[in-house]
């Protein structure tokens, strides 16, 4: 049975003309990609489009890969950019298309561009999430759900240990803090 | 110790506490989330992803970024040096006043008397040391000045009548 091939020598096939290797990488990252990405922005469609932008610009830009990090973690790095970078995004968009409307319907949310039925279905640790920072959010998903150490998020996020710990740790914060509260608020739903 | 503790306020077992209360709460294990795509999507991604590579390598995609990241803002950047170049204005040029400058702005005479003898121009000089009668001179000062630089013969010629008498009493000899 043939040995499954490096990240490294797809890149380098990719390098020497064989499209098929970037499939192979594409095959064996996107569904990492992917919820990355789904947790920063919060949305499938959102993180659909990331993934795909994600992977143009790692193949447009492989020739400028050295290296120096994993390949897994340089792409990483583009879809945590490209995921904070729709966030803002949407930061802008809602700002100007604030309606009074959707404040009312949405009025303790600090991301109102999230749709109802969205909010129905996601969880509360979802919804928690989505109202952390960016870079909290980002050290987050990456710690909580990837598992990942705070040298490979530091990669990532070219940020120093010591910072990233200070995130994390306000970002479990606030998170339990908002995880108590729809707990208390369910019970309470429940009793009456 | 204390500010050591703020600045890195999570140790690994203050993690784990936490993270272990987070699951709890969340009912849920850390992992991917419940709500996933299914395998189509996954398969379907890359082609659509391969299509989207597609269209920005294509050569009308690759002029178009060039154009955008190349082209237009080095267009711009010449367009924009050589109309700041055509609408410059220097500045006001701070020149060197002229030796010849500066003496037009002096009175004639102070410039007369500059060229005539440099040395005179000395700034504490004033008109008020300058006496009223540094021209007239005592007969003793004329006297000690042709005994010095003129002949004998032409101070005697000078006196009158009576200065040669004058002269023999004051030095104490007799007319003969």
């Amino acid at each position: 049975m043939m040995e499954p091939r490096s990240d490294l020598e797809l890149v380098q096939e990719v390098r020497n003309g064989r499209r098929q290797a970037f499939t192979e990488l594409m095959r064996r990252y996107q569904q990492r990609v992917y919820w990355v990405a789904r947790r920063i922005v919060g949305s499938h469609d959102e993180a659909d489009d990331v993934v795909q932008e994600a992977f143009v610009k790692a193949y447009l830009a492989l020739g400028d890969f050295r290296g120096d990090s994993s390949f897994f973690t340089w792409l990483y790095r583009i879809a945590v950019n490209l995921s904070l970078n729709a966030v803002r995004k949407r930061q802008v968009m809602n700002y100007l298309h604030e309606s009074e409307l959707l404040s009312r319907i949405l009025p303790s949310s600090d991301d109102p561009g999230r749709d109802v039925e969205q909010q129905e279905t996601e969880s509360a640790l979802e919804r928690a999430v989505a109202r952390l920072p960016e870079k909290q959010k980002a050290v987050f998903v990456m710690r909580y759900y990837d598992e990942m150490t705070y040298e490979e998020i530091g990669r990532v996020l070219k940020t120093s240990i010591g910072g990233l710990k200070a995130n994390y740790f306000h970002a479990l914060r606030k998170v339990q803090e908002y995880m108590r509260n729809e707990n208390e608020r369910g019970e309470e739903s429940t009793h009456r | 110790m204390k500010m050591k503790e703020e600045k890195n306020p999570l140790t690994d077992e203050a993690e784990r506490e936490l993270v272990g209360e987070l699951k709890n709460l969340a009912g849920e294990p850390a992992g991917q989330a419940r709500r996933g795509p299914q395998d189509p999507y996954w398969a379907n991604l890359i082609v659509r992803t391969n299509d989207r590579i597609d269209r920005a390598t294509s050569p009308r995609a690759l002029s178009i970024s060039w154009a955008a990241r190349v082209a237009i803002p080095g267009v711009v950047a010449i367009v924009s040096f050589l109309v700041a170049l055509h609408y410059y204005v220097p500045g006001d040029v701070q020149t060197q006043a002229s030796v010849t400058d500066v003496l037009r702005t002096l009175p004639v005479s102070s410039v007369d008397s500059l060229l005539v003898d440099p040395s005179r121009a000395d700034p504490s000089l004033s008109v008020a040391d300058v006496a009223p009668d540094v021209f007239v001179f005592s007969s003793d000062q004329i006297a000690d000045y042709l005994s010095t630089h003129g002949s004998v013969r032409a101070a005697i010629d000078g006196l009158n009548d009576r200065e040669p008498s004058d002269l023999l009493t004051a030095l104490g000899s007799d007319d003969n």
